[in-house]
C-alpha cells in the first residue's frame, strides 16, 4: 500500500523529469541553431513560452529518445543525459549535461507545482544562456546519450533495445565546466552545466 | 422472533453438552437437520471444527435467508455472530454458577479461535473456555480473537501466516488443558505451533540457561566448574526469587531442550552443557568480575542477600521469563534480542568473528615478547640479502577440525561448523571441511541449502575454548622452530626461514608433523621466496600438504592461476579486470603497470602488477599497528520503537563498553570516534537470515575529540551523542557500530590530565580522616597502579589513578561492598608492597588474603615472619569490617568522577554523607583557586552542574572565589541558588571539572565538525562571536537574510560593503582566513553534488571580492584548488573560472 503510493510518487517525478527533458533538449537545440529558426514553432509548457521542433523525424527522435528513458529514470538507473554537439570530425565541441539524482525512496506526495516552478527556472536560464555557449562549427551533428549507471539488462523492456551502448570520442583533458543551473529539492536533484573543451585540449 | 426461548433451549443443551457431551457427539449427529435456530443453538454437539461447520451451514442458512429480513450475506452474519455470542454468554454464566468445581477464571481475557482438526475438539475446548472464563469464537475476527488455536496448519496458511493469523499467536491446543491443570493461565509461547517456532536457539538461550540448565548439567559430573557450583549455591541463596526462578527455568528447558537438542545432536547428551559452561569459566570478560565479585560476596556475607546479585538476577529474569508476559499478543521474535540487557556482552561471546578479532590481541600478550625478540634482528638479515624463504602454514578448515579433532570416525564425513542446526536453517555455515566442500558446501551458505546438496551434513556449534587452546598449540609449534613468525590469523602465519641452514622444505614438514600431533589437527604449508608465493603455494598443497615453489617455477605456477587467487583481488576487481578479458594472473601480467595504475589507481594498480609477476617485498614479522578499534553488532538487533529509548541507549552503553575494553586491551587510546548504524532500507523485508539486518543502508557520524580517550564515560557519551545526530527511529535500526581511529599509544596523558585535579586532593583529605580506610585503599589501589606500571608517591594520585579501573568495571555498583570487591582485581603477590600489608589493620589483611586464596600469609611470614597479626585476624569483628567499607563507600562518593556511575538512588546516600563532603569541600579551600586560575573554563558551564548544597557548605572566602572565577553572566544565578537553599535537587557535580571540561570539548568538536548544522548555523554562532569584523559581518548579513540565506545571498548583499570593512587587520588575519576557508570548504562539501550552481556564482562572487580585499584574495586562492579537485571528482572537469574582466 505504503510501497504503491511512493512508486506512483516516483513515477510521476520521473513522467515529469522526461516532459521536461524533451521540452528542455527542444530549447537547446533551438538555442544552438543547428537547423534554421523556421523548424521551431512558439509553445506553451508550463505557462513558459517554448520552442518546439516542427519537422516530425526530429520531434520525434528527440521525443523517442528520452520517452524511453522513463523506465530506466524509474529505476533509478540514469546518472546523466547529455546534448553533444560535434564538429565533421566527430569531436565533441560542447556538451549540455543533466545530471539527475532521483530520491527513489522519497516518502511524501509529490508536489508538482513545487517542481515545476524549479524546472521552469531552468527553461528561462537555459533561453538566455547562449551568451555562455560556444558558436558551432558549419556541418556539425548532435545527439543524445545517456550515462547510466549501470548497464541495463537487455530483456528488460523492448525499450531498451532502442539504446545502444556508444563510444562517443572523448576529450583527453578534463573538461571546463559551466554551471546553468541547479535544483535540489526532494525527490528530484537536477543539474543543468556545460562542458567545453578545455584550452589545452589538442586541436585537431 | 424466538430468541429468548430459543436463548432458554440453548442454555440446557449447553448444560447438557458439557455434562455429557462425549454421548451426545456420538448419539446426536442428525441435529444438523433441525430448524434453524435449533440449529444454531446447539453448535455445541458436533464435533466439527467451527470452521467446517459454518461452510456446511450454508444450505440451510440459505433459507433463512430468504425468511429473514437480512439483507446481504455480511448482515446476516452479524447477525449470527451476534446470537453466537448471546448464547455463549449464557452457558457461561450458567455453567460458572452450576460448575462447583470451576475456580477463577483463568482464561479471563483470551478469546480463541479453532482452526481445523484438534485434539480434543473444537467443542471440548469450546467447554474449557465456558468454564474457565474464555471467550471462544466461531469465526475468525480480528478484533476479537486473542489466540488461534489449531494443531496443523496446511502449507498455505504457513506460507501466508501473516494473512491468515492476522498477526495473533497460533498456538496448540495443549495450551488450554495445560492452563486447566495447572489452574493457572499459562504463557502459551512454548505451546506454539512447531512448524512456526522458530527453533533456532535464541539469544536468551546462549545464557539464560546459564542458571538454570548449565548448573543441572554440571550437578552430576561433579563440582570442577567453578562458576555453575557458585550460581547454585547463589540460587539457593536467593531465597525469594528462588520459587520465581525454578517456575522460569520450567520454561526455559523446553525452549532450551529443543533448541539444545536441535543443535547439539550430534554430541553426546552428556556435554550438552558444554557451551554454556565454557562461558561462565572464561574470566576475561566484565561478565567475569561480576561473577568474581559475587563468589568474594558469598565467602564474606554468605547470608546476606547482595544487591549486586540480586539485580543480575533480576536481569536473568525479565530476559528468559519474557515469554510469560507476553501473553497479550506480541510476537516472541523480539525476545530473543534487545530486550536483553546484556546482549552485547553476549553477543561478542558468542561471536566467531569477534574471537577472531580479539585473538590477535590474546597473541600479541602471549608471544609479544617472542615476535618484538626478531624484530630488529629482521632488518640484519635482509641486509644481508640472502635468498630468502618463506613457509606459509596454514590449518586446514580449522574451525571444523578443531571442533572434530576428538571424533575420528567424522574425519571422511561431511562437517560443517555453524552456530545453531535447526530445521529452518537460516543459520550460515561458517566453515566446512573437506568432504563436504566437496558436494559444493561453502562457507556463509544457509544450512537450509546446504542439507539440501548434503543431507547427511553432520553439523558442530562453535567450541571456543578448543580454538584458542589448539591455536595456542599451534603457535607454540610455530615459535619454536623459528623465530621470525608473522601471525595472520589465529590458525594461518608466515614463517621466515631465511639463512637457515637446514632445507625450509623439511623444517616445513616437521613442523606440520608435529602440529599433527599435538593437536590433532592437519596444517598445510606453502614455501617459497616470498610470502605471495609461499601463500599460493599453501593453495595448491591443501589439505594436508606441503607444496614449494622454487623462484624459476613462479611464472609458470602463476600463469594459469585464476586472478581471484591473489590476496587483495576481491569480487570488484575481479569483475573489473574481467571486463577487461582478464582472467589469469598471465594474462594481467601483460598489462603494463601505467594502464594498471590508471584504471585501478597507483597502489592497486602496482600491486596487481607487482603481484601477477609474483613479487612481492613485504617482509616476514611487520605486524601492522590497528588504525582502528570497532565494535559492531549486526545480528538480533531489534528495537521495538521510540518508547525503548532506554533500550537503544542501554545497547549503545553496553557496546561503549566493548570498544572500551578493547581499547584498554591494545593499549591504545582513540581521538576519532565513528558512529556506524545500519538501517533497514525503505521496502526491505525480514531477512531470511535469522535476525540478520538484510538490506540495510549505512550510515555514519563521527567526531574528534583533542585528548585521546578509552574511558567508558566519555565513549558513552560522545556515542549518545552522535547517536542522536541521527535522528532515527529505532525500529529501522539493524546495527550499530562504534569505531575508534587515531589511535595514539596510552601513557603521557593520562597522567598530566588526571594528576593535577582537584579530585585527587579531595581524596586524599578524605583518606586523612579515616585512617582504616586509607589503608584499605592504599593497598587495593597501590597493587592496582602498580599492575599499570606507573609510578605512584602521593596517596591522592593514587586514589586518582584507580579511577580508571573503577571505571571499566562496570555500571552495577550499587553498593560500596560491591566496589571494593571489584577494585580488588588481585594483582600478582610480586607486585605487593610488603609494609602497606603490614601496616594494614588485620580484618583488611584477612579479607585481602583470602582474595589471594592464603599466599599473603606466605607471603608475610616468608619475609619477615610476623604472624601475629595473621593469626589475630581470622577471629574477626564484622562491624569494624563494615566501618571500612563504609569509608569507603563515601569517598566513592566525594568523588566526582564516579558520581556517573553510582545509580540514582545512591545519591542521597551522598547527601548523607556530608561530613566526609565537608572535609572534602574544605581541601579545596586551597586546591580551588589554583587550578581554576589555570583553566577558567573548566568552571562548570551552567548551574545545574553546580550543587548548592556542597557550596553551602563551603567557608565563605572560597565560596567567594568560585563565583569570581565564574564568568558574569553565571555568577548571579549561581550566587542567588547557593543562597535559595538545599531545597531544589540538583545533582551532585559541583566539582565537576571533567564534566565541564568535556562539556567544551564535546562543543568545540561540534562546532569543527559542521559548520553548516544547527540552528542558526554553527558559523554563524562562531563568526557572531569572533573579534574579526568581516566575520561578523557575514554572520549579521545571515540573520538580515532571515536566516535562511545561501551562502551566495550572503555574498551578494556583501559586495555593497565598504572596502575597509571587508579586509581584515594583522592581528585577525589568521583568524579571518582560516575560518572562511574551513567555511568555504565545507560548504563546497555540502553542495557539490547537488548544487554546483550555487558554488559557481559563490566562487564568482569571491573573485569579486579578492580584488577588493586582500584576505579575500588569500581565501580564494587557498579554497580554488580545492574546489577544483572537488569538480574534478563530481563530475570529471574543471570548473570555468577564466577571469574575463
Amino acid at each position: 500500500m505504503d510501497r504503491r503510493e511512493n512508486q506512483s510518487s516516483e513515477g510521476e517525478t520521473a513522467r515529469i523529469l522526461v516532459e521536461f527533458l524533451e521540452v528542455a533538449i527542444n530549447s537547446i537545440v533551438f538555442l544552438k541553431g543547428v537547423y534554421p529558426s523556421g523548424a521551431f514553432e512558439r509553445r506553451r509548457y508550463m505557462n513558459m513560452v517554448v520552442q518546439r521542433a516542427r519537422h516530425p523525424q526530429l520531434r520525434d527522435y528527440i521525443h523517442s529518445t528520452v520517452s524511453t528513458l522513463l523506465p530506466f529514470i524509474q529505476k533509478g538507473l540514469v546518472e546523466r543525459v547529455a546534448v553533444i554537439f560535434f564538429n565533421t570530425d566527430c569531436i565533441p565541441v560542447e556538451r549540455f549535461v543533466f545530471k539527475l539524482i532521483v530520491n527513489q525512496s522519497y516518502g511524501s506526495k509529490l508536489e508538482e507545482a513545487d517542481l515545476e516552478f524549479s524546472l521552469r527556472a531552468f527553461l528561462i536560464k537555459l533561453s538566455v544562456s547562449e551568451s555562455l555557449t560556444k558558436a558551432l562549427p558549419r556541418d556539425c551533428r548532435w545527439e543524445i546519450i545517456a550515462y547510466f549507471r549501470s548497464l541495463p539488462q537487455a530483456s528488460m523492456s523492448k525499450d531498451s533495445e532502442l539504446w545502444t551502448p556508444t563510444d562517443t570520442r572523448q576529450w583527453q583533458q578534463p573538461p571546463i565546466l559551466i554551471p546553468i543551473k541547479s535544483m535540489s529539492s526532494e525527490p528530484l536533484c537536477l543539474q543543468l552545466y556545460l562542458e567545453h573543451p578545455s584550452s589545452s585540449e589538442p586541436k585537431p | 422472533m424466538s430468541l429468548d426461548s430459543s436463548r432458554s433451549a440453548n442454555s440446557s443443551g449447553g448444560q447438557k453438552s458439557k455434562r455429557s457431551f462425549n454421548n451426545s457427539t456420538s448419539s446426536n449427529p442428525s441435529n444438523y437437520s433441525n430448524g434453524n435456530n435449533n440449529k444454531k443453538a446447539k453448535p455445541s454437539q458436533k464435533t466439527l471444527g467451527a470452521a467446517s461447520w459454518g461452510a456446511n451451514s450454508l444450505s440451510p442458512s440459505r433459507s433463512s435467508f430468504r425468511n429473514a429480513p437480512f439483507s446481504d450475506f455480511g448482515s446476516y452474519m452479524m447477525e449470527k455472530n451476534r446470537k453466537l455470542h448471546d448464547q455463549f454468554d449464557a452457558e457461561a454464566s450458567t455453567s460458572s454458577h452450576s460448575g462447583s468445581d470451576s475456580g477463577k477464571p483463568i482464561f479471563h481475557g483470551i478469546s480463541i479461535f479453532v482452526d481445523g482438526f484438534t485434539i480434543p475438539s473444537s467443542q471440548d475446548l469450546r467447554g474449557y473456555m465456558l468454564k474457565h472464563g474464555g471467550r471462544f469464537e466461531n469465526y475468525f475476527s480480528r478484533r476479537r480473537v486473542t489466540h488461534i488455536i489449531c494443531s496443523n496448519l496446511p502449507d498455505s496458511k504457513l506460507k501466508n501466516l501473516r494473512s491468515f493469523s492476522g498477526g495473533l499467536p497460533v498456538v496448540k491446543p495443549l495450551w488450554i488443558l495445560d492452563s486447566v491443570v495447572a489452574n493457572k493461565l499459562l504463557s502459551w509461547v512454548p505451546y506454539q505451533l512447531d512448524q512456526l517456532a522458530n527453533n533456532q536457539p535464541r539469544l536468551s538461550a546462549f545464557f539464560a540457561p546459564k542458571s538454570s540448565s548449565v548448573s543441572k548439567d554440571v550437578k552430576p559430573e561433579g563440582s570442577s566448574f567453578k562458576g555453575g557450583t557458585s550460581t547454585e549455591a547463589y540460587f539457593s541463596d536467593l531465597g525469594e526469587s528462588s520459587e520465581h526462578s525454578r517456575q522460569i527455568s520450567r520454561e526455559t528447558d523446553n525452549l532450551v531442550n529443543r533448541n539444545s537438542n536441535a543443535s547439539l545432536v550430534t554430541e553426546p547428551t552428556s556435554s550438552c552443557g558444554r557451551p554454556f559452561e565454557v562461558t561462565m569459566e572464561k574470566p576475561n570478560n566484565i561478565d567475569a568480575d561480576d561473577e568474581r565479585s559475587v563468589r568474594n560476596e558469598l565467602q564474606t556475607s554468605p547470608y546476606q542477600p547482595s544487591a549486586l546479585a540480586t539485580s543480575n538476577f533480576v536481569e536473568n529474569h525479565d530476559m528468559t521469563g519474557s515469554p510469560s508476559s507476553t501473553v497479550s499478543g506480541l510476537s516472541n521474535h523480539r525476545h530473543s534480542t534487545i530486550e536483553d540487557p546484556n546482549f552485547v556482552e553476549n553477543y561478542f561471546k558468542n561471536s566467531r568473528l569477534h574471537f577472531i578479532g580479539t585473538w590477535r590481541n590474546r597473541y600479541h600478550k602471549r608471544f609479544s615478547s617472542l615476535s618484538n625478540g626478531f624484530n630488529s634482528r629482521s632488518s640484519n638479515i635482509k641486509a644481508s640479502a640472502q635468498k630468502t624463504a618463506i613457509v606459509h602454514v596454514d590449518m586446514d578448515c580449522f574451525f571444523v577440525s578443531v571442533v572434530i579433532r576428538d571424533r575420528p570416525e567424522l574425519k571422511d564425513k561431511p562437517v560443517a561448523v555453524c552456530h545453531s542446526d535447526n530445521p529452518k536453517g537460516t543459520a550460515e555455515i561458517s566453515s566446512a571441511n573437506y568432504p563436504a566442500r566437496d558436494y559444493g558446501i561453502r562457507a556463509g551458505m544457509f544450512v537450509r541449502d546446504a542439507k539440501a546438496r548434503c543431507p547427511h551434513l553432520i553439523i558442530f556449534p562453535y567450541n571456543f575454548v578448543a580454538y584458542e587452546e589448539v591455536a595456542d598449540q599451534f603457535y607454540n609449534i610455530l615459535h619454536k622452530h623459528c623465530n621470525k613468525v608473522q601471525a595472520v590469523s589465529c590458525d594461518e602465519a608466515f614463517l621466515d626461514f631465511t639463512g637457515s641452514v637446514e632445507d625450509p622444505q623439511i623444517l616445513a614438514s616437521r613442523i606440520r608433523k608435529e602440529v599433527i600431533e599435538t593437536t590433532r589437527c592437519t596444517a598445510s604449508a606453502g614455501i617459497a621466496g616470498n610470502m605471495l608465493m609461499a601463500r599460493l603455494a599453501t593453495r595448491t598443497a591443501k589439505p594436508d600438504g606441503q607444496f614449494f615453489i622454487p623462484p624459476e617455477r613462479v611464472d609458470d605456477h602463476l600463469s594459469q592461476l585464476p586472478i581471484k587467487a591473489l590476496p587483495g583481488i576481491g569480487h570488484v576487481l575481479e569483475e573489473k579486470l574481467k571486463k577487461q578479458n582478464v582472467w589469469t594472473c598471465g594474462q594481467l601480467s601483460m598489462i603494463s603497470k601505467e594502464s594498471l595504475q590508471k584504471d585501478f589507481g597507483m597502489k592497486t594498480g602496482e600491486m596487481l602488477w607487482d603481484y601477477s609477476r609474483g613479487v612481492d617485498d613485504r617482509s616476514v614479522g611487520v605486524i601492522q599497528v590497528s588504525k582502528s578499534i570497532c565494535a559492531e553488532v549486526n545480528w538480533g538487533v531489534r528495537f521495538k520503537d521510540v518508547k525503548d529509548f532506554f533500550q537503544s541507549q542501554n545497547f549503545l552503553s553496553n557496546l561503549c563498553k566493548e570498544v572500551s575494553l578493547r581499547l584498554q586491551g591494545c593499549g591504545v587510546q582513540g581521538r576519532t570516534f565513528t558512529l556506524k548504524i545500519k538501517k533497514r532500507r525503505k521496502d526491505a523485508e525480514e531477512p531470511i537470515k535469522y535476525m540478520g539486518c538484510g538490506d540495510c543502508e549505512n550510515l555514519s557520524h563521527s567526531t574528534t575529540v583533542p585528548v585521546a580517550t578509552d574511558d567508558v564515560e566519555v565513549l558513552q557519551r560522545i556515542s549518545k551523542q552522535l547517536f542522536g545526530y541521527f535522528h532515527l527511529d529505532v525500529k529501522e535500526i539493524r546495527g550499530i557500530g562504534l569505531q575508534v581511529s587515531r589511535l595514539e599509544s596510552e601513557g603521557s596523558l593520562k597522567q598530566g590530565l588526571e594528576r593535577n585535579s582537584l579530585k585527587s586532593w579531595l581524596t586524599s583529605a578524605a583518606a586523612s580522616t579515616e585512617e582504616a580506610c586509607n589503608n584499605s585503599c592504599t593497598a587495593l589501589v597501590r597493587s592496582d597502579t602498580d599492575c599499570e606500571g606507573q609510578g605512584n608517591e602521593i596517596l591522592g594520585k593514587i586514589c586518582a589513578s584507580s579511577v580508571g579501573p573503577s571505571i571499566e568495571m562496570d555500571n552495577n555498583i550499587s553498593n560500596g561492598e560491591a566496589f571494593l570487591n571489584q577494585v580488588s582485581e588481585p594483582p600478582p603477590l610480586c607486585h605487593l608492597d610488603k609494609e602497606v600489608l603490614e601496616s594494614l589493620p588485620p580484618e583488611i589483611f584477612s579479607e585481602l588474603n583470602d582474595i589471594y586464596s592464603g599466599k599473603l600469609i606466605d607471603l608475610i611470614t616468608k619475609s619477615k615472619g610476623k604472624s601475629e597479626n595473621i593469626s589475630s585476624s581470622s577471629s574477626n569483628s564484622h562491624v569494624q569490617v563494615e566501618g571500612a567499607m563504609k569509608t569507603g563507600h563515601m569517598v566513592l562518593h566525594s568523588d566526582p568522577f564516579l558520581q556517573h556511575e553510582i545509580p540514582v538512588e545512591n545519591r542521597h546516600i551522598a547527601m548523607e554523607d556530608q561530613a566526609v563532603l565537608v572535609s572534602g569541600a574544605e581541601s579545596n579551600n586551597v586546591v580551588l583557586p589554583a587550578s581554576g586560575i589555570q583553566k577558567i573554563d573548566l568552571m562548570p558551564l551552567s548551574l545545574s552542574q553546580v550543587d548548592a548544597t556542597v557550596l553551602q557548605q563551603l567557608p565563605v572566602e572560597v565560596k567567594a572565589d568560585i563565583l569570581q572565577l565564574l564568568p558574569a553572566h553565571r555568577r548571579q544565578d549561581l550566587s542567588s541558588n547557593a543562597l535559595s537553599g538545599p531545597s531544589k535537587e540538583t545533582p551532585l557535580e559541583l566539582l565537576g571539572t571533567k564534566t565541564a571540561e568535556d562539556h567544551s570539548v564535546s562543543k568545540g568538536c561540534v562546532s569543527e565538525n559542521n559548520l553548516w548544522a544547527g540552528t542558526p548555523l554553527q558559523w554563524v554562532v562562531k563568526f557572531k562571536v569572533s573579534n574579526c569584523l568581516i566575520l561578523n559581518v557575514l554572520a549579521e548579513m545571515y540573520y538580515e537574510l532571515g536566516s535562511t540565506g545561501t551562502l551566495s545571498a550572503i555574498l551578494q548583499r556583501a559586495i555593497s560593503l565598504p572596502k575597509h570593512q571587508l579586509d581584515a587587520n594583522r592581528d585577525s588575519w589568521d583568524e579571518a582566513t582560516y575560518n572562511l576557508c574551513d567555511l568555504l570548504k565545507q560548504y563546497i562539501k555540502r553542495k557539490i553534488e547537488f548544487d554546483i550552481e550555487e558554488i559557481y556564482i559563490c566562487f564568482c562572487l569571491l573573485r569579486r571580492f579578492a580584488m577588493k580585499s586582500e584576505v579575500f584574495l588569500q581565501v580564494y586562492t587557498n579554497v580554488f584548488p580545492y574546489l577544483q579537485a572537488s569538480v574534478g571528482e563530481n563530475y570529471g572537469g574543471n570548473l570555468h573560472m577564466s577571469l574575463k574582466n
